[in-house]
């Protein structure tokens, strides 16, 4: 409920559209009344022989009146279809803002195709929210109340009756439908959220599934899964058409007792028979809009389920954010780096990812880090990226790290991470991610400069990269990094599917530019490493040995082996 | 909207069950009209007693318990329909994804194409749920109120018949509108949901370029567009309907001005005539009115039909396989092996070789020189255009593709992990007891990352594979291809991105496999090449030289220069 409050808050901030949605949609309800009330009436008078100007005065009011229902009527659609959409904008804008910010680690929680499943069908589903749920009721409980007024001065017993039918039709026939309804809805979301699970899974598996033969038992699967899928929605459909219909029966029934009331007092004289047709007319008109309650319940448990799932994303945020205290420092040219005790893991059921770290990394200062997969060197870089709380003490140029905005550090640098992102479009919108004034011929310099001169700045990149090849992703990402100008270089083996040529042209490049830069390396590869100040050699979560690359070697160590282990593998 | 209408007669029991209970409900309608007018008419000018009109309205009570039943089951048969429909067109849909090459399977956005199985699917459901039941009701009870109308009084029915025929006019121009603004709504949406999962998967490196506010501004405005084409199907829609209530109004006040002037100044029909005829004219354009409504909704059905049809046509890249059966041993040889890009001029040109039928073949060459794209080939998941793949003699396509996959394995760049246990990304495919799965993992060096899991091989690993490093990605490929014991190991850049153990566990690997199957690796490393048994120098996707590393040495000046960096870098 709370997360709809939020919703409706959130709507109320544009209230002109809103208000208007329910004037005119009770201008609408209330002249359709009238109309069919002055219908009535005229019909019987006419019966009754009555002067001429009566006649024609109430056609005029007739016409009028239905002129005014028609505008209102439109323009209740307009108004409320409006408001609906620009919720829904704001709230897939406030939707990405908030998974901006829980940022990577949201993907080890939330798989992307649920991710878009929930915010694209969410969303939709969040349009009924306003449209059947926050202000029909509104709009026919101000006509009913109208109509029961003006009722009121020709029957009290009709106007029970028509109370009756309005709590019967708007209050408990909604209510007891309600209670059937959750579980259907929450089916479809769920049903709906596993479906296209599974199709994001199967169109970024298709090679794999392709070769291990499993194309076609996943085909199964989702045959099966879509199934499942319409199957609670036919069923949702005919559930929501019965009540419907019970509802209709309902309304109907009320009418033939307005009716059959009516009936009465006129037989007994307590009713003018003139009014009979017309109150058995608004009887009728009237009912016409309750009818759409029976689908309130549906709409309210859809969005509130919808509502639910999106905020509780949200909400991992503020949990998450809470807790690292973000100041106000800035950072300056090439700063130093220091891990004091450092530990850190994923998660607390999972062995620890580092352990005990003490590291320091001066300013200006050109460091490797090497070690076996899986030893935490790519963690060490995100811990300097702020992407994760560890315990111990990190400091930027002696200052604790969580007095820096998240921000200021990845202003400052330079990422390649081992898998860079590549968006829909072209060469040049993925290359401009980093510097906004770069200018074509400065960007097309750029890739030659990191060997792709074959490359245009108006080649599609398909969504991934896909097209690209490995090589081809790390030259983009580089020519990326070195377009941005920072001063702390945090490079994840940024050239491991490179060719040595390609990859010294690279490094060469990248050397030139950083030269008074804080350079922090994670390589694969032990060869070329002579050049740096200092190797950090690192296994299961540990540092192992420091040093530079002939001291490390002079020393016979860990580094020393791994050498070997290469140098065998060459041989 | 011509196809869904076929489909919609496929449903033959349905389809004429709902003309029944249009005539049912055109019975209906006619009859609660007659008789509230003859209550009242009793009552109010004929002065009858309550118990005298007491029958009537309790056949009158049955009659609107028959409506609503009515409408409960002509919704019901819609809805039925609609779901056997999209059931239909999903299967049919995912079929032809299936059977295309992974090429095209890459083609285009994923998101979007997700868009077209889920949402363009779920559009289809109004028209069946929707239009088809209320059209049938809107072609049969009209004719019915309007034939009862004549027998009553002809020239309301004249007017009414004079008046009606501009609303199914309205409604072709309108509808026609209608549909092509619903399609650019698809477009629009396609656009939004694939470019929203673009976004948010690339949300880290946005993150680190420092643009995510910008991209931020992109959903929005994409968001904001969305909003605006709907705004604009959405008044499209509002304008015909106010256009039928402007028409229906106009009919039934012409209805009701000439009953109120026969009735009073000519004093030539009676009030039950009049009141009966002012009471089945709005049920006459109510019914045109929902049609109308329902109309709208049936048009956009279509758009999302044809766009599902356009999908379902596009056949180009199906790669057709034929019905030999593959034999060991394997022989394998390039013919002429020719294969190009739709979207670039870049390709792969007249390639040859025999391929020994175990051993290694290296497939070397700068980047972008097609290794990668001879290997897709190779594999069978790319057709190329002329000549191809031999294999015993024939065509690769001629055999069955069930056959052929299952004696390769691909160990890619990034290999896929599926969301599920460690243990079921190794069993991929494959019948597998625990035992031979841990002995594939002991094997592919996954042990000890395995043991150190706090749910060994039940651990859960997510989609994209999230949590593990490339090296563990790799050796879980590496896994599946022990278990799976393949005739031909196809590995690209084997090396990459890896660290030392793995790289020993891999090079071990390939030369214990070597013994058995036919390895194609694509390589950039010395040390990968050096014991290859063939190796196919490629550039510009043109085979430069092919031979031993010892021949290629002694021949290629351009393999020499290709590998002289690396082979000094190395010794140091």
């Amino acid at each position: 409920m709370s997360e709809l409050t939020h919703i409706v808050k959130n709507m109320i901030q544009d209230k002109k559209d809103v208000v208007l949605s329910v004037l005119f949609g009770f201008l609408a309800g209330i002249t359709a009344v009238g109309l069919f009330a002055a219908n009535g009436y005229l019909i019987s008078q006419a019966a009754l022989e009555p002067p001429m100007y009566v006649l024609i005065a109430m056609v005029a009011v007739v016409k009028i009146g239905s002129f005014i229902r028609a505008l209102s009527r439109y323009a209740e659609r307009y108004y409320s279809h409006r408001a609906t959409f620009t919720m829904l904008s704001d709230l897939r804008v406030y939707f990405y803002e908030k998974l901006e910010r829980i940022g990577t680690s949201l993907f080890q929680k939330y798989r992307s195709g649920d991710l878009l499943s929930r915010v694209v069908g969410d969303v939709e589903s969040l349009q009924n929210f306003f449209l059947r749920v926050l202000y029909p009721p509104i709009v026919m409980v101000l006509v009913f109340l109208s109509t029961i007024v003006f009722v009121s001065f020709y029957s009290l017993q009709v106007v029970i009756c028509l109370l009756v039918g309005l709590i019967l039709t708007a209050i408990i026939i909604p209510a007891w439908f309600a209670q059937k309804q959750k579980k259907v809805s929450s089916r479809i979301l769920e049903e709906r959220s596993k479906l296209s699970t599974d199709v994001a899974e199967w169109f970024y598996g298709f090679r794999e599934l392709t070769i291990h033969q499993k194309l076609e038992e996943k085909e199964q699967h989702l045959v099966a899964s879509s199934n499942r899928y319409i199957k609670e929605q036919e069923q949702a459909g005919i559930q929501s058409i019965s009540y419907q219909s019970l509802n209709m029966a309902v309304s109907l029934l009320v009418s033939w007792s307005v009716l059959a009331i009516g009936a009465l007092l006129v037989a007994g004289g307590e009713l003018d028979g003139l009014f009979l047709a017309m109150l058995v007319m608004i009887s009728f008109i009237v009912f016409e809009q309750s009818v759409p309650m029976a689908l309130f319940p549906i709409h309210y448990e859809e969005s509130e389920r919808a509502a639910n799932r999106l905020y509780s994303v949200a909400d991992q945020t503020e949990q998450k954010s809470s807790h690292s205290i973000e100041g106000d420092q800035c950072l300056y040219a090439s700063p130093a780096i220091q891990f004091k005790k450092v530990s850190f893991s994923f998660s607390k059921d999972q062995r620890n990812t580092l352990t005990d770290v003490t590291v320091s990394f001066p300013s200006g200062s050109k460091t490797a880090i090497v070690g076996p997969s899986g030893s935490g060197k790519s963690t060490l870089l995100k811990l300097i990226l702020k992407q994760f709380d560890a315990e111990g003490e990190i400091l930027i140029d002696g200052v604790p790290i969580n007095q820096f905005e998240q921000e200021i550090i990845w202003e400052k640098a330079n990422v390649i991470l081992q898998e860079s992102h590549f968006f829909y479009g072209t060469v040049k919108d993925n290359l401009l991610l980093s510097d906004q004034t770069l200018t074509a011929e400065d960007l097309s310099q750029l890739l030659v400069d990191v060997q792709l001169p074959y490359m245009n700045l108006d080649d599609m990149v398909l969504e991934k990269g896909q097209n690209l090849s490995g090589g081809e992703k790390q030259r983009l990402a580089m020519a990326r990094a070195v377009a941005k100008k920072g001063n702390l270089w945090l490079l994840d083996e940024p050239t491991s599917s490179l060719d040595s040529w390609t990859e010294q042209r690279l490094y060469e490049r990248l050397f030139t530019q950083a030269k008074k830069d804080t350079v922090i390396l994670v390589s694969h590869r032990l060869a070329g490493l002579e050049k740096m100040d200092q190797i950090i050699v690192m296994d299961q979560g540990k540092v192992v040995e420091v040093g530079s690359f002939s001291k490390l070697m002079e020393s016979k160590g860990y580094f020393y082996q791994l050498k070997q282990i290469e140098n065998s593998v060459l041989q | 909207m011509k196809s869904l209408q076929k489909l919609a007669l496929a449903e033959k029991g349905r389809y004429y069950a709902l003309y029944v209970i249009a005539i049912a409900l055109g019975i209906v309608v006619i009859s609660q009209a007659y008789l509230i007018v003859s209550i009242v008419d009793d009552l109010f000018l004929n002065k009858q007693t309550f118990d005298q009109i007491l029958p009537l309205l309790f056949v009158l009570l049955g009659v609107l318990l028959v409506r609503a039943s009515l409408s409960y089951l002509s919704g019901k048969i819609g809805v039925e329909m609609a779901a056997r429909v999209k059931k239909k067109y999903r299967e049919r849909l995912l079929h032809s994804y299936g059977s295309r090459t992974v090429m095209a399977s890459t083609k285009g956005q994923s998101g979007s194409k997700m868009s077209v199985m889920l949402d363009a699917v779920d559009e289809l459901d109004s028209f069946f749920s929707k239009y088809i039941p209320q059209r049938i009701i809107t072609t049969i009870v009209p004719l019915m109120i309007l034939i009862v109308v004549f027998s009553q009084h002809v020239y309301s029915g004249l007017i009414i018949l004079v008046t009606a025929p501009f609303i199914p006019l309205f409604m072709a121009i309108v509808g026609g509108m209608t549909q092509r603004k619903s399609e650019e709504k698809l477009d629009s949406l396609k656009a939004f949901s694939g470019r929203f999962l673009d976004t948010v998967q690339g949300l880290e490196s946005l993150k680190l370029y420092g643009r995510s506010k910008y991209y931020k501004e992109v959903i929005r405005k994409s968001s904001l567009d969305f909003r605006d084409t709907t705004m604009e199907i959405l008044k499209v829609a509002f304008t015909s309907s106010l256009m039928l209530e402007f028409i229906s109004m106009l009919s039934i006040g012409l209805v009701a001005l000439e009953l109120g002037l026969r009735l009073v100044v000519f004093n030539q029909i009676s009030f039950f005539t009049a009141f009966f005829i002012l009471l089945l004219v709005p049920e006459f354009f109510n019914s045109l009115k929902e049609l109308g409504s329902a109309f709208h909704s049936g048009r956009s059905s279509t758009g999302a039909a044809e766009k599902i049809e356009k999908e379902l046509e596009n056949k180009e890249s199906i790669a057709e396989w034929g019905t030999r059966s593959v034999e060991k041993p394997l022989s394998i040889k390039l013919n002429n092996l020719t294969y190009d890009y739709e979207s670039s001029d870049f390709g792969l040109k007249g390639i040859r070789s025999d391929f020994p039928s175990t051993g290694q073949v290296a497939i070397v060459g700068k980047s972008g020189s097609g290794k990668t794209t001879l290997l897709n080939v190779v594999a069978g998941l790319l057709p190329p255009q002329s000549g191809g793949v031999v294999l015993n003699e024939h065509h690769l396509f001629e055999y069955k593709r069930q056959e052929w996959f299952s004696h390769i394995s691909y160990i890619t760049q990034h290999p896929y992990l599926f969301a599920g246990t460690i243990s079921e990304n190794i069993s991929l495919g494959v019948q597998a007891t625990k035992e031979e799965i841990e002995r594939a993992s002991v094997q592919a060096g996954l042990r000890e990352f395995i043991q150190s899991m706090h749910d060994g091989y039940d651990t859960v690993i997510g989609e994209g594979g999230r949590g593990l490093s490339g090296g563990e990605k790799q050796r879980i490929a590496l896994a599946r291809a022990f278990l799976k014991n393949p005739s031909v190991v196809l590995f690209d850049e084997p090396t990459t991105g890896l660290d030392l153990q793995t790289e020993r566990y891999l090079h071990e690997s390939i030369q214990r496999l070597t013994k058995t199957s036919l390895i194609i690796t694509v390589a950039h490393r010395v040390q990968t090449i050096k014991l290859a048994d063939q190796i196919l120098l490629l550039d510009k996707g043109e085979l430069l030289a092919e031979g031993t590393h010892d021949q290629l040495m002694a021949t290629s000046e351009y393999y020499r220069q290709l590998f002289s960096v690396q082979g000094k870098e190395e010794q140091g």
